[in-house]
């Protein structure tokens, strides 16, 4: 029994995990009533189990079993009492509303959110038995919360100078460092711009925003910490015409206006509630997703849509006087009709309105309609609200997820009963956090970089038999680069980054040169413009389909031969005066080059192991190996060798005992050629490792 | 072979006018009399050495033809490797959009939903499939038919995805990443699963993927027959750089597994063997190496061609090939496109068997035609037909199902499935059993134990060998 309900956990995990939970819908359920009498039986189990796992598991299969097929009608969930009732968990809140601060906080000051965090988190391992990673090294953090906030490696001068400072607040001044860079505007309008249109473009029926105009529009918002709910009532309302919040109207534009389309992904991005399934019937696997819901939010945006204007070819939103939402469920074929309503709000009734009075401007074939009353401005205007039940929770789960790689409520936007976030008291906490900081989401990521449990190592501690589950948040995460972390990653590794920068490694030597006229972000923005499509090139080479949210670390066989055999790539590697490889071939002793090498690539210093091998392959790098362009490029190196493997051409003469074999005097310009081929290599294989790829 | 290429490709040459008399002949007799003697000499002329000995019987439940008959050899049933120690392979044409059951497997002539087409008359005896499908026809013998598919699904994303991983719940693997990871073999280096497809639309088809088996076993993606990006090496690469690249990768990559996650890791570095893998066999794509009339007989269009490469690929022993074969979603002016579609699928499909017949493949190669779904038997006011998943129709042939079976069936306007109805979950577990896997099998990923097949699914006993 006890196996069985594993395994039907493990099929429930298996199917969430990954976020397309669409794909399930509008058929008979994957539990068969058979799985699902396993499943109860198996409830006499219960009180063996650690309470997390009955409970989200119990809980999704309790509501799971229905259908929409045609021939199937809904089957009433059986008996769900057994199941859910014994379990002794610390989680009380429905997640439908904000918790009341149940923290067991002395009286007076409460302690700063990094430290609640830590306290739930912690006490999370307790309940699950789970032994918690050690902190990170300096390394190991630097690397991590670079990409997080600033979206690339750091510099090596940049690690050089945090792995040497003795101040005990390092960590702390980093995390305020990135956070005031130029960099975390830009990351960010990246990060939010593939959030907000999952690399969507217009189709023919729409011209899309400008993608700069795009950019510029998030990471001056970024720049300056505008709040989330301030960017949600922007894009929103932006009809697209003039004005800073213009390219708003992407958000819209890149959905083809299309009011389902917006339905769906209003309340995904903006609630963490898919309602995919309620258009055409209630969900019968969530008892919280209705219908009614869907056609709510519909009703704001069904009366929204493109304008096409061609003579300055920009598309504009629209909107007519008329339209109401009706709706019929396929299933039982009850019909319904609903004013514009948030889920778990009011009904929000147009006014009265005199028929000739509808318009401030009749929509016509060459004018965009604004109607004197527009639902899609009210939708703006009520939508990003503290009180709009799931508003706030869904961003501080998601910028909880942005850090951490996974959501408190996992998949982001399948927030319903069913589905607990894995500590409700915590996520709880982040949403007032946010609420009482006038969602200010610099602030929130502030909080959690500084929490041991951002901190922690992605080392397992030892001696545990399996990894603790990923949300137990026990141990860091492996998580992939996003294909922009990768992409620019590479190029600061490979030396272009900042080549355009003289001193780099100061940001306020950075700021100061130049244009003052421009804020900080604009400058930066200037300065990487020559890398940009280069950066982009290299990005959708692993990016999702459109569409699709950036999901799980996937690599794939097309990713490692792009890798491989790209020039884009090796071509990173090649010496060139601002290049990694030409400024490491300046150097002339190990120690310094292999530092130089590790620090650049992997934010770290080579370890006595790679030092080692940096001067074999160095020392080996004779004339006779040195292979120019005349060279047959077999197939790369051993391909099923371990670690100690030896690439092909080293059964040469040169292949000397140890390390100590120096050039040879008097050729010199192939020794030189030798030991730049040497150099590229080790260069390129860093970037192509694992430790690269990941964050972690 | 190559001597037979004219032959055959004459053989295949077909206009509709000789497809309409061939078929106005098999259609004007009885099946019981001496004109369906005409029909099958007529057909034992055109395939001379794979036209059945005699008339059999077949019934709606499948019992098939008696041994004796039976054409393509039998592999051993269930479990086990191909008689001749081959491992089984799975060659998946999918018809993307999905394919109308009443222009294909299952006419119905004369009824209000049927449509303008005729069924007609094929080598296996009492048995009619749609006019637009005359090769077919005359190669039903080795075919394997289901005429009471259920899914219940008119989505296409959710289609693509069901039909493939055999349930609608998500995070699945799907039957080629199912098969690579189920056939693989410790010494393999081709990718276990190839997907061809044309360049657009990209959305349908590439839904569902390795799920929780991970990259490892994801499609190798082949888009218009071209190479994979990146399949050559770079040519101005130094060898030297090459092996220190090397080198410096597994050694980083060494220090980095300690403790760490090792999925990750591991689907990272296997990646690239694979990629290197793959390398060395790009003559694969070298379409050019073909006849011209091999390119003649899978036909000069984009699912002739992609199938060739998938010939090629299953015979370099690729475990599973997909073929995406587009546009059957003919929502308006059905009858139109199902003529073109069709006799696109009809003479290539024929064509693969009668190779992978010939080069001794086809006795461990399940070949399976089969879309998101199917089409409704309303015809709505643009000529057209929409969503259906409530009974339709696909093809098998090749390794461990029983030729020349037709199981299932729908009632006379093809509304509902009168008998043998399969689900999509059943579809799953026999064409694992039909590869000889054991669909009762878990997996063990990651610390996770899942069934490979939905437990509450089970193989088509009727059409298995």
């Amino acid at each position: 029994m006890m196996t069985s309900r594993l395994i039907g956990f493990a099929r429930w995990r298996a199917a969430t995990r990954r976020g397309r939970y669409q794909g399930s819908r509008c058929e008979r359920t994957p539990l068969s009533a058979l799985a699902l009498a396993v499943v109860l039986l198996g409830a006499s189990g219960v009180a063996q189990r650690p309470a997390w796992l009955s409970f989200a598991g119990a809980d999704r299969f309790m509501a799971s079993p229905a259908a929409c097929g045609a021939e199937t009608t809904p089957v009433a969930a059986p008996v769900a009492a057994p199941i859910v009732a014994p379990v002794a968990a610390p989680v009380t809140a429905p997640v439908a509303a904000p918790v009341a601060a149940p923290v067991a906080a002395p009286a007076g000051v409460a302690p700063p959110l990094h430290q609640r965090i830590d306290h739930w988190i912690a006490r999370g391992w307790e309940t699950r038995g789970v032994k918690a990673a050690g902190r990170s090294d300096d390394a190991e953090f630097l690397r991590r919360v670079s990409l997080d906030l600033n979206g690339v490696i750091p510099t090596a001068d940049r690690a050089r100078r945090f792995l040497e400072d003795p101040d005990p607040e390092k960590r702390a001044k980093l995390i305020d460092e990135l956070l005031a860079s130029p960099d975390y505007a830009l990351h960010m309008a990246r990060l939010f711009d593939s959030l907000l249109t999952e690399r969507r473009v217009a189709t023919i029926n729409s011209y899309d925003v400008a993608a700069p105009a795009w950019q510029a529009y998030l990471a001056g918002a970024f720049a300056e910490n505008r709040p989330w709910d301030r960017i949600v009532r922007e894009l929103l309302s932006s009809d697209g015409s003039e004005g800073p919040i213009a390219a708003g109207a992407k958000f819209f534009l890149v959905r083809d206006v299309a009011p389902h389309q917006l339905t769906r992904d209003v309340g995904r991005l903006f609630l963490g509630i898919d309602l995919q399934c309620a258009q055409c019937h209630d969900d019968p696997r969530f008892d919280d997703y209705r219908q009614a819901d869907y056609y709510g939010i519909y009703a704001f945006l069904q009366r929204t849509m493109s304008f096409r204007d061609t003579e300055k070819n920009v598309s504009l939103i629209g909107e007519t006087a008329k339209g109401q939402a009706t709706f019929t469920s396929v299933f039982t074929a009850k019909a319904g009709e609903t004013q514009p309503r948030l889920p778990g709000g009011e009904m929000l009734p147009d006014p009265p309105a005199e028929k000739d009075k509808l318009y401030l401007v009749e929509p016509g074939p060459k004018t965009r309609g604004v109607p004197a009353y527009s639902r899609r401005l009210l939708l703006a205007e009520r939508l990003p609200r503290a009180d709009t039940p799931g508003f706030a929770r869904n961003i501080a789960n998601r910028l909880w997820a942005i850090m951490l790689g996974r959501g408190l409520i996992h998949p982001l936007d399948l927030t319903h009963a069913g589905n607990r976030p894995s500590h409700p008291e915590l996520l709880g906490e982040l949403e007032q956090f946010l609420v009482a900081q006038a969602f200010d989401m610099r602030a929130l990521l502030r909080e959690i970089a500084l929490s041991q449990t951002y901190q922690r190592s992605s080392e397992q501690p030892e001696a545990t038999a399996t990894a603790p589950d990923a949300d137990a948040f026990a141990v860091a995460a492996l998580r992939g680069l996003s294909p922009e972390q990768f992409a620019w990653s590479l190029l600061r590794a490979a030396g272009r980054y900042d080549a355009s920068r003289p001193d780099a490694s100061r940001p306020d030597a950075a700021a100061s040169s130049a244009k003052p006229d421009l804020p900080p972000w604009r400058q930066r923005q200037k300065q990487l413009e020559p890398l940009e499509r280069q950066a982009k090139a290299m990005a959708s080479v692993f990016a999702p389909l459109p569409g699709q949210p950036d999901g799980e670390f996937q690599p794939a066989v097309d990713h490692a031969l792009f890798l491989l055999n790209n020039p884009a790539i090796s071509g990173l590697a090649q010496s060139a005066p601002t290049s990694l490889a030409g400024r490491l071939e300046k150097i002339d002793a190990t120690p310094a080059l292999a530092d130089e090498l590790y620090l650049s690539v992997l934010g770290r210093r080579a370890t006595t192991e790679e030092r080692a091998l940096v001067d074999e392959i160095l020392a080996n790098a004779s004339p006779s190996n040195a292979s120019p362009s005349n060279a047959s490029p077999s197939n790369a190196g051993p391909t099923g060798a371990g670690s100690t493997g030896a690439g092909p051409s080293n059964a040469g003469p040169s292949k000397a005992p140890s390390a100590g074999a120096s050039p040879t005097a008097g050729n010199g310009t192939a020794t030189a050629a030798a030991r730049r081929d040497a150099l590229q290599g080790l260069v390129w294989g860093l970037m192509l490792s694992a430790e690269f790829r990941l964050n972690h | 072979m190559s001597g037979s290429d004219s032959t055959r490709s004459d053989r295949l040459s077909w206009t509709r006018r000789d497809m309409l008399a061939q078929t106005a002949t098999m259609a004007a007799g009885t099946f019981a009399s001496g004109a369906l003697v005409t029909a099958l000499a007529d057909s034992q002329r055109v395939f001379g050495s794979e036209r059945p000995a005699g008339p059999a019987p077949v019934t709606s439940t499948g019992a098939g033809m008696p041994a004796a008959t039976r054409v393509e050899p039998m592999p051993a049933p269930s479990a086990g490797p191909a008689p001749s120690g081959k491992r089984r392979q799975l060659l998946l044409l999918f018809q993307s959009g999905g394919a109308s059951q009443l222009e294909t497997w299952d006419p119905k002539p004369g009824a209000r939903t049927g449509g303008p087409y005729r069924a007609i008359a094929t080598s296996v005896p009492g048995v009619q499939i749609g006019e637009l499908l005359p090769h077919c026809a005359r190669n039903l013998h080795r075919l394997t038919v289901l005429r009471g598919v259920n899914s219940g699904i008119g989505d296409h994303f959710q289609g693509h995805y069901a039909l493939q991983a055999g349930r609608v719940a998500t995070g699945y693997p799907v039957i080629g990443s199912a098969v690579a990871k189920l056939l693989e073999r410790p010494d393999d280096i081709l990718p276990g699963y190839v997907s061809i497809r044309r360049d657009a639309p990209k959305a349908y088809t590439d839904v569902g993927d390795a799920g929780f088996l991970g990259a490892r076993y994801e499609a190798v993606k082949i888009v218009n027959n071209r190479p994979p990006a990146n399949l050559a090496a770079p040519a101005n690469v130094p060898a030297a750089a090459l092996a220190a690249a090397e080198r410096a990768r597994q050694a980083a990559d060494a220090r980095f597994r300690r403790g760490r996650a090792a999925a990750p890791i591991d689907g990272h570095d296997t990646a690239f063997h694979r990629a290197r893998a793959l390398m060395q066999r790009s003559e694969l794509f070298a379409l050019e190496q073909e006849p011209a009339a091999a390119h003649e007989r899978y036909g000069r269009h984009e699912f002739g061609q992609h199938c060739l490469l998938a010939r090629r690929l299953i015979e370099a022993g690729v475990s599973c090939v997909r073929v995406v074969h587009f546009d059957w979603d003919a929502h308006q002016d059905n009858f139109y496109w199902h003529q073109i579609r069709c006799a696109e699928f009809d003479r290539t499909f024929i064509t693969l068997l009668d190779d992978l017949s010939e080069r001794g493949l086809l006795e461990h190669t399940l070949v399976v035609a089969v879309g998101e779904m199917g089409r409704t038997p309303q015809i709505n006011n643009l000529g057209g037909r929409d969503h259906w998943g409530r009974a339709w129709s696909m093809a098998m042939a090749g390794c461990g199902v029983k030729p020349g079976v037709i199981h299932g069936a729908t009632n006379d306007e093809g509304t509902e499935v009168k008998s043998g109805q399969v689900k999509l979950g059943d579809l799953f577990h026999t064409y694992l059993r039909a590869l000889g896997i054991d669909s009762s099998q878990m997996y063990h990923v990651g610390g996770q134990t899942n069934p490979v097949a939905d437990p509450a699914a089970r193989p088509i006993t009727e059409v298995l060998a």
